[in-house]
């Protein structure tokens, strides 16, 4: 009976084991949230960056050149992404970016 | 070599004419065609006839700001390179066309490319793989846009004023999508003045554009002096396809309608015929 | 082998020289302006179209038809169809049974009666039928002004006398719009030093074509900008879109090289 139970538990816990080790084996389960919420950050982050191009023209240079030093940060995070997420928000950083680059351009007059 | 250099000479005005740009008159299309565009990147190669896009039913649902800048369209046919797998995996065409969205008075908007097709499925892949085939469509030109204000050349449909009254209501959000943002500054209107004498000069209405277009559609790939007068340009740029031209000739309306822009009358100008 | 190069050079010479609006070939004067449609009438069992310009340069102005209407301006590119005729456009815009032209109404085109051997569908599917253009035309040139060639009338002449009152406005197609005002007249220099100058006037030629047929399709805004000579009009571009076909053909060469010479 005992044993019965014994190797029950151990069976339970190395399948909770491998489970939680099962999105990224070495890190376990944390590092498998991680990923998760990473995987939405730099939608968050485009979001975040991109939303502000109505207002451009109310920034300040110096509020413009953060945004677009963002937008040049968040691209090769973009550049990872999968073949069909990556063709559309690459274009849409674009947009964004280059729009964000304009209106500094034409306050800097640079 | 005085012969051979004649018959040179002979053949190069020919081609030359046959590959003239100018001085022959295209033929205009139809209301209904205005605004098509055909799109063979793989249709044919993977054994479907070309997609055609007509323009007028998207724009009487929804502004050129969001499929051309949230969903990511390029502005000319084949530059967005879509794939049945964008579809299906719910970019490009299938951010609607996917069986699931729904908007009021459509129903659910049928799906884009699936992996399996049955006998069935024939007929919705040709709803949009129709170059060349006899496919009914289902919303009819005409009938759609019966109550719509008229206006000459193009779509013969005055778009702005169809919207100003109401009779088509643009959706410029989509879940998922579109980014939330604050509404967009008005934007002053500005005077361009002609460059040949007794034109009238154009009010352009940053108002009307920003309205449908937001600002990365135009900024800076289309007009990309940042300030007014950095970019030169005349009419024949704009008949090229460039500045206005990448819009007004192609989806709206077409710059061969004069004083649709140039409505700033000259002062003192002398009445023609 | 000289002989044989010549040969060759004629040979193309000639090819070169052949299109379907030969100024060599005079035409009669009531068929100068004449278009034959044949791009369905045929598969549908009728004649095909012979469309007669002067019968409705008489009556309405370029601008309404090519520019307004959506017709093209080259032989069977507007592709009619009866479909499309029916639905009101291109022919259909007048012919639809209803417009009235000096208290007449006009007969409909492709009306969609079973009956092929409608006598209505002659009036214009008539190639080799029994059709009196000639006659028609002969009652109407009577009282026109005349010039050389072409149809043999100054059609300038009579609209600026008032014998003819060419309408450029069509309820449901036209929409108005606040005049430009018409640019000046200009002078084109000749290409060779034999031949005067050409006094190109906007204002005649705006009357019957607005800004939009000529602008920006068949000549750029910018003077200057395309360099065309004799050879291009001949072949059917720029000038010759219309001038060799529906209007004064060039083979009168003094009607626009009026500048002085000497």
């Amino acid at each position: 009976m005992r044993n019965k139970r014994g190797s029950l538990a151990i069976a339970l816990a190395a399948a909770l084991v491998v489970l939680a080790g099962a999105p990224v084996f070495s890190d376990g389960i944390y590092a498998a949230a991680a990923a998760a919420s990473a995987q939405d950050d730099w939608k968050k982050e485009f979001e975040d960056i991109c939303s502000k191009t109505q207002d451009s023209m109310s920034f300040t240079p110096d509020e413009l050149k953060s945004l677009v030093g963002r937008c040049d940060a968040l691209k090769p995070r973009i550049e990872k992404l999968e073949e069909t997420q990556r063709k559309v928000y690459l274009k849409r950083l674009q947009m964004c970016r280059d729009l964000l680059a304009f209106v500094l351009e034409s306050k800097t007059g640079k | 070599m005085k012969k051979s250099f004649f018959l040179f000479l002979i053949i190069l005005v020919c081609s030359g004419v046959a590959l003239a740009q100018t001085g022959t008159k295209k033929k205009r299309p139809l209301d209904f065609e205005y605004g098509r565009v055909v799109l063979n990147n793989y249709s044919e190669k993977a054994g479907f006839a070309p997609a055609v896009f007509n323009h007028w039913l998207h724009r009487a649902k929804f502004t050129c700001r969001l499929c051309h800048v949230d969903i990511g369209f390029a502005m000319r046919a084949g530059a967005t390179d879509i794939k049945a797998t964008d579809n299906m995996s719910g970019y490009y065409c299938g951010t609607c066309h996917n069986g699931k969205t729904l908007f009021s008075g459509s129903g659910k908007v049928f799906e884009a490319c699936s992996k399996k097709l049955s006998a069935e499925d024939g007929r919705r892949c040709e709803r949009c793989h129709s170059l060349g085939r006899n496919v009914k469509p289902e919303y009819e030109f005409a009938h759609f846009t019966a109550k719509f204000p008229k206006e000459r050349f193009g779509n013969g449909i005055n778009w702005e004023q169809a919207e100003a009254t109401g009779a088509i209501k643009l959706v410029d959000f989509l879940e998922g999508v579109s980014i939330k943002r604050p509404a967009l500054a008005i934007q002053k209107d500005m005077s361009i003045d002609a460059k040949m004498e007794g034109i009238p000069a154009i009010i352009f209405s940053h108002k009307k554009h920003t309205v449908w277009n937001g600002c990365e559609l135009c900024h800076p790939e289309i007009f990309i002096g940042v300030k007014k007068g950095t970019t030169k340009y005349s009419m024949v740029e704009i008949f090229e396809g460039k500045y206005c031209g990448a819009c007004h000739g192609k989806v709206a309306f077409p710059t061969i309608d004069c004083q649709r822009c140039h409505t700033r009358q000259v002062v003192g100008s002398e009445k023609p015929m | 082998m000289d002989y044989l190069q010549r040969i060759v050079i004629l040979l193309i010479l000639l090819l070169a020289s052949f299109d379907e609006a030969d100024a060599r070939r005079i035409v009669a004067p009531h068929n100068y302006g004449r278009v034959i449609i044949a791009n369905y009438s045929e598969r549908a069992g009728l004649a095909p179209v012979v469309f007669n310009h002067w019968v409705h340069r008489a009556q309405y102005t370029c601008r309404l038809c090519h520019v307004d209407i959506g017709f093209a301006m080259e032989k069977g590119a507007t592709k009619i169809t009866a479909a499309t005729n029916k639905q009101g456009l291109y022919c259909g815009s007048c012919h639809n049974g209803k417009y009235t032209y000096n208290g007449k109404t006009v007969f409909a085109s492709c009306s969609g009666t079973t009956s092929r051997n409608d006598a209505v569908c002659e009036r214009c599917h008539s190639l080799k039928k029994n059709s009196d253009n000639e006659g028609e035309f002969k009652v109407f040139m009577e009282k026109m002004p005349r010039k050389s060639l072409g149809n043999g009338i100054d059609w300038e002449a009579a609209e600026s006398s008032g014998l003819i009152k060419p309408i450029d406005f069509l309820e449901g197609v036209s929409v108005q719009r606040p005049p430009i005002k018409a640019q000046k007249d200009f002078s084109i220099e000749a290409n060779v030093a034999w031949m005067s100058d050409v006094i190109f006037s906007h204002k005649k030629h705006a009357f019957w074509n607005g800004c939009e047929v000529c602008h920006p399709e068949i000549f750029p805004i910018k003077k200057g900008a395309t360099r065309y000579t004799m050879l291009e009009i001949d072949s059917g571009q720029y000038c010759g879109v219309c001038h060799d076909k529906v209007a004064f053909p060039i083979l009168d060469c003094q009607r626009c090289h009026t500048g002085a010479k000497y």
